[in-house]
C-alpha cells in the first residue's frame, strides 16, 4: 500500500480569517484503503478534503503552510448532489460524461470511461433518464459515476450519505468499500460512526483543526475520548457496552458483541 | 383530551394519481410520532396537507378544531410549527435572532413575549453563542438549527419536522432530540418524518409506516423496529441497538439506550455465572 | 426554431433589444416588442403562452415605475423598449437549454468559463422561481401573509426576495466551488459532446442582424 496522498505538517487558514482551520495537520492516505475523518462539525474534515483535492487554497484563497503530495489526481464528492450536478445535462449518460468531457479527452476515451462508471456505480439503468427527475439517493450515485468517470487516484468524499435514506447509504458505504478493495485511495469524511468498523482501515479523528487520534479503525473508535458530551462518539453498540458497565475495550458492532457474550 | 391533529379519511389525488389514499390518524398532546415509509410513499404531501398547502380532495384535516380547508397556512402557523426539508435556505435576517423572531412576530405575538419565545428557543438548541451571527455565516448543520429554532419559537401545538436530523453531527442531533423531548414534556405533539431510527427510537414513541399513499401501520415504535429485515420494504434498516436486541433476544425487545444497557448488563452477568 | 444553432437563437435575443433602443421611439420599439411577442405567441415554433405570461408579469411593475416617473408619455417609448428586453430574455431562456449553448460556445472555441457563466445567467431564472416557490411556502408556514392590501404585500416581498437572493448568492459559491470539482477548471479545453449543427444560410443572418444593427446605429448618431 503506498502512500497517494501525504500532508506534511498543514497550516490552513481561510482568507480573511485569523483563526487557522487546520493545524499543523500530517497525514498520509494509503491506495487500497477507505481513510475516515470524524470530528465535529467544524473541526476541519471538510477543509482538509478541501486541501486533498487541491481546492484550498487554489480555489477558496487562503494561506497554506506546510506541503501537500498527491500521486495522481483527486476527485471530490460533496454531499449535496443538487449543487454539484452539472445542470447543464438532460440524461443520466451526458451527466456522467460532463467531468471527463471537461478535461479534454478525446470520444472514445470519455464513452469507455463513462460506461465504465455507470456499470461500477449500477446506475447503468438509469443512463436515459433526465437528472432532475432522480431522487436524491439515485442523483448522489450519479454524481459519484461522474466523478468516477474521470478516473482519480484518490477520492475523497464529505459526508456521501448525509442526505441518504438508510438503504441508499449502505450502497454507498458497499460501493466505497469495493472501490478501495481494487486500490484505489480514498479519504471519507463522515458523522456516521456505525458505519465505520465494517468501512474503515484507518480512522482520522479531527479536533479543532488538529488531529486529535490516528491509526486502525479498532483502535482508534474504541478510544474513550470519544464517547465525551462533545465528542463525535463510538458506535451506538460501544456507547451501550460501556453503559452496562462492561469491560474494556469495548466491541464496536452486534457481531463482535454477540461473541463476546458468548 | 381532545386530538391535536386529526386526520379522517383524508385522500389526495391530483393529476390522475393519488397521493394519499383514505388516510386517518390522530394525534393527542404530547405524543412523539414517527412517520416513515419509503421515497414517494406520501409523507411530504401528508406534511403539505397539515400545514394547508394542500388541501384534501376528500375527507378532512383537523388542527384542533380548525379545518384546513377554512384557513390558510399562514392562520394555521399559530398551532403547528414546520421545518421542511433544506429549512437552511429560508433563513433571511440579518442575524439568526433576528430570523428566528420572525415567526412570532408574524403570527401578532406581542414584543416583549417575542423576545422570550426566542431566547427560549435558542437556549434550547444551544445556539445563544451564536444568535448575533449572520445565518448564512454559520455551517448548514447550524442554519438547520436556527430553522428548527424559528420553529420551536411559534410555540404551536404541533410540531411537524421533515429530516430533522439529516446533516447533523452527534452534538446537534442531541440537541434536536432533547428538545424535541422538552417540548413533548409540555404538551407539544410532535410528529416527525425521518429515516434516522436510530434518533427515532431514541426520542420518539409511536410509528405511522406510509406505503404507497396508504397508511399500513399505526404501533408502538418498538414493535415496528422489532420487524427487523422487514423494514427493508420500507426502504429503512433496524438501528444497531435494535438488532442488538434481536440478536441477544433481550427480553422486551428494548431500543432506548438505557434499557438495552441494562438488559445487557443482565444478560453478562448470568453469561459469568453459567 | 429549436433547431437552429444557439448561436443564431443569441443573435435574435440581442438583437431586438439593440433594435428597440437604436430605432427611433415609439415605434421602433412598438414593432421590436411585436416581434418578440411573434416569437413568443407563435404556436409550434416557440415556448407557448406560459412564458408569455411571465414576459407580461415581469414587464408589468416596470411599466408601473415608468409611469409614477414619467407620466403617460414618458412611460410609453421606454416601457416598449424594456419589455423588448424583457421579452427577448424570457423567449431565449426558454427556447435555448444552456447545454446546447455551452456546446456550441466551446466547438467555437470559446474558454469553458465564459461558457458556463453564459450558461448560467439562462440557467438562473427557471432554478430562481423553483426556490421562490419553495420559499414562500416555508414563509407562509412561519406566518407570512401573502394576501392582503398593498403593504401586505411589500412586507411579503420583503421576507421572500432577501433570502432568495441571498440563498442564490450563496449557492453561487457553493455551485462554482462544485463545479471545480467536476473538472470545469479555467483554462481548460472542454471536448465537445454534441456540437450544434451549422449552416452558411445561418451564419449569414446572424452577421447580417449585428451589421444591421451596427449600420442603423451609425446612421442615428450621426
Amino acid at each position: 500500500m503506498t502512500a497517494r496522498l501525504t500532508l506534511h505538517a498543514v497550516t490552513y487558514h481561510y482568507p480573511a480569517s485569523p483563526a487557522p482551520a487546520l493545524t499543523n495537520v500530517s497525514l498520509e492516505v494509503p491506495s487500497g484503503a477507505v481513510t475516515a475523518l470524524i470530528g465535529n462539525v467544524g473541526a476541519g474534515a471538510s477543509t482538509l478534503l478541501l486541501v486533498a483535492g487541491d481546492l484550498a487554497p487554489r480555489v477558496m484563497g487562503g494561506e497554506l503552510t506546510g506541503s501537500v503530495e498527491r500521486a495522481g489526481r483527486a476527485a471530490l464528492l460533496l454531499p449535496t448532489p443538487w449543487t454539484q450536478v452539472s445542470g447543464m445535462a438532460f440524461t443520466v449518460h451526458d451527466e456522467v460524461a460532463f467531468g471527463p468531457a471537461n478535461l479534454g479527452w478525446p470520444r472514445e476515451r470519455i464513452s469507455a470511461s463513462v460506461e465504465r462508471a455507470l456499470t461500477r456505480v449500477d446506475v447503468a439503468h438509469l443512463r436515459d433518464r433526465d437528472p432532475a427527475t432522480l431522487s436524491g439517493g439515485e442523483l448522489q450515485r450519479v454524481i459519484f459515476a461522474g466523478i468516477l468517470a474521470m478516473e482519480p487516484e484518490v477520492l475523497l468524499l464529505d459526508e456521501p450519505t448525509a442526505e441518504l435514506d438508510p438503504l441508499a447509504a449502505r450502497r454507498v458505504w458497499e460501493l466505497i468499500r469495493s472501490l478501495a478493495a481494487g486500490g484505489m485511495a480514498v479519504i471519507v469524511a463522515t458523522n456516521d460512526i456505525d458505519a465505520l468498523p465494517d468501512v474503515a482501515d484507518r480512522v482520522v479523528w479531527l479536533e479543532s483543526g488538529t488531529i486529535r487520534a490516528q491509526g486502525p479503525a479498532a483502535q482508534v473508535l474504541v478510544d474513550r475520548g470519544l464517547a465525551a458530551d462533545d465528542a463525535p462518539g463510538s458506535t451506538a453498540v460501544a456507547a451501550v457496552w460501556r453503559a452496562a458497565g462492561l469491560g474494556e475495550p469495548p466491541p464496536l458492532t452486534v457481531s463482535q458483541a454477540v461473541e463476546r457474550l458468548r | 383530551m381532545s386530538a391535536v391533529l386529526d386526520l379522517r379519511a383524508v385522500t389526495f389525488a391530483y393529476g390522475g394519481r393519488t397521493a394519499l389514499d383514505d388516510v386517518s390518524l390522530a394525534l393527542r398532546p404530547g405524543e412523539r410520532v414517527a412517520l416513515v415509509g419509503h421515497n414517494g410513499a406520501g409523507k411530504s404531501t401528508l406534511m403539505r396537507l397539515i400545514t394547508g398547502l394542500l388541501k384534501p380532495s376528500a375527507g378532512s384535516v383537523l388542527v384542533g378544531d380548525w379545518d384546513t380547508r377554512e384557513r390558510r397556512p399562514e392562520e394555521l402557523a399559530t398551532r403547528v410549527g414546520s421545518v421542511f426539508q433544506h429549512a437552511d435556505q429560508q433563513l433571511f435576517a440579518r442575524t439568526v435572532r433576528e430570523d428566528v423572531a420572525f415567526g412570532p412576530r408574524a403570527i401578532g405575538v406581542a414584543a416583549g413575549e417575542v423576545a422570550a419565545r426566542v431566547a427560549r428557543a435558542l437556549g434550547a438548541l444551544g445556539l445563544d453563542a451564536v444568535s448575533e451571527e449572520h445565518p448564512y455565516d454559520l455551517p448548514p448543520p447550524w442554519r438547520k438549527l436556527a430553522a428548527f429554532a424559528g420553529a420551536l419559537a411559534l410555540e404551536p401545538t404541533l410540531l411537524v419536522l421533515d429530516e430533522p436530523t439529516a446533516g447533523l453531527d452527534r452534538l446537534a442531533r442531541r440537541r434536536v432530540a432533547a428538545a424535541l423531548t422538552e417540548r413533548a414534556a409540555q404538551g407539544t405533539a410532535l410528529l416527525v418524518i425521518t429515516h434516522d431510527l436510530d434518533f427515532a427510537a431514541a426520542t420518539l414513541d409511536r410509528g405511522l409506516v406510509l406505503d404507497h399513499g396508504r397508511l399500513v401501520r399505526d404501533a408502538a415504535l418498538a414493535e415496528l423496529l422489532a420487524l427487523g429485515e422487514g423494514l427493508e420494504t420500507l426502504g429503512l434498516a433496524a438501528p444497531p441497538l435494535s438488532r442488538l436486541s434481536t440478536a441477544l433476544a433481550l427480553p422486551g425487545h428494548p431500543i432506548r439506550a438505557q434499557e438495552v444497557a441494562s438488559a445487557l448488563a443482565s444478560v453478562a452477568a448470568r453469561n459469568r455465572v453459567s | 426554431m429549436r433547431a437552429l444553432h444557439p448561436f443564431t437563437l443569441l443573435a435574435v435575443a440581442v438583437a431586438l433589444p439593440a433594435l428597440a433602443w437604436i430605432l427611433p421611439a415609439p415605434t421602433g420599439g412598438a414593432v421590436t416588442l411585436a416581434v418578440a411577442a411573434l416569437l413568443l405567441l407563435v404556436p409550434g415554433a416557440s415556448p407557448g403562452l406560459r412564458v408569455a405570461r411571465t414576459a407580461l408579469l415581469t414587464a408589468a411593475p416596470f411599466w408601473f415605475f415608468l409611469y409614477l416617473l414619467h407620466g403617460i408619455s414618458g412611460m410609453v417609448p421606454t416601457g416598449l423598449r424594456l419589455s423588448t428586453m424583457i421579452a427577448s430574455f424570457v423567449w431565449l431562456v426558454a427556447i435555448l437549454p444552456p447545454s446546447r449553448l455551452v456546446e456550441a460556445m466551446v466547438a467555437a472555441g470559446w474558454p469553458v468559463s465564459a461558457a458556463f457563466l453564459f450558461s448560467a445567467t439562462l440557467q438562473a431564472v427557471p432554478a430562481l422561481r423553483e426556490r421562490a416557490q419553495r420559499l414562500v411556502e416555508a414563509q407562509r408556514c412561519r406566518g407570512l401573509a401573502t394576501r392582503g392590501g398593498p403593504l401586505v404585500r411589500l412586507a411579503a416581498l420583503r421576507a421572500l426576495a432577501l433570502p432568495l437572493v441571498l440563498s442564490a448568492l450563496h449557492e453561487v459559491d457553493e455551485r462554482a466551488l462544485a463545479l471545480e470539482t467536476r473538472g470545469l477548471v479555467a483554462g481548460a479545453r472542454r471536448t465537445p459532446l454534441a456540437p450544434p449543427q451549422d449552416h452558411v444560410s445561418e451564419r449569414l443572418l446572424r452577421w447580417s442582424l449585428v451589421a444591421g444593427c451596427l449600420a442603423l446605429a451609425v446612421w442615428r448618431i450621426a
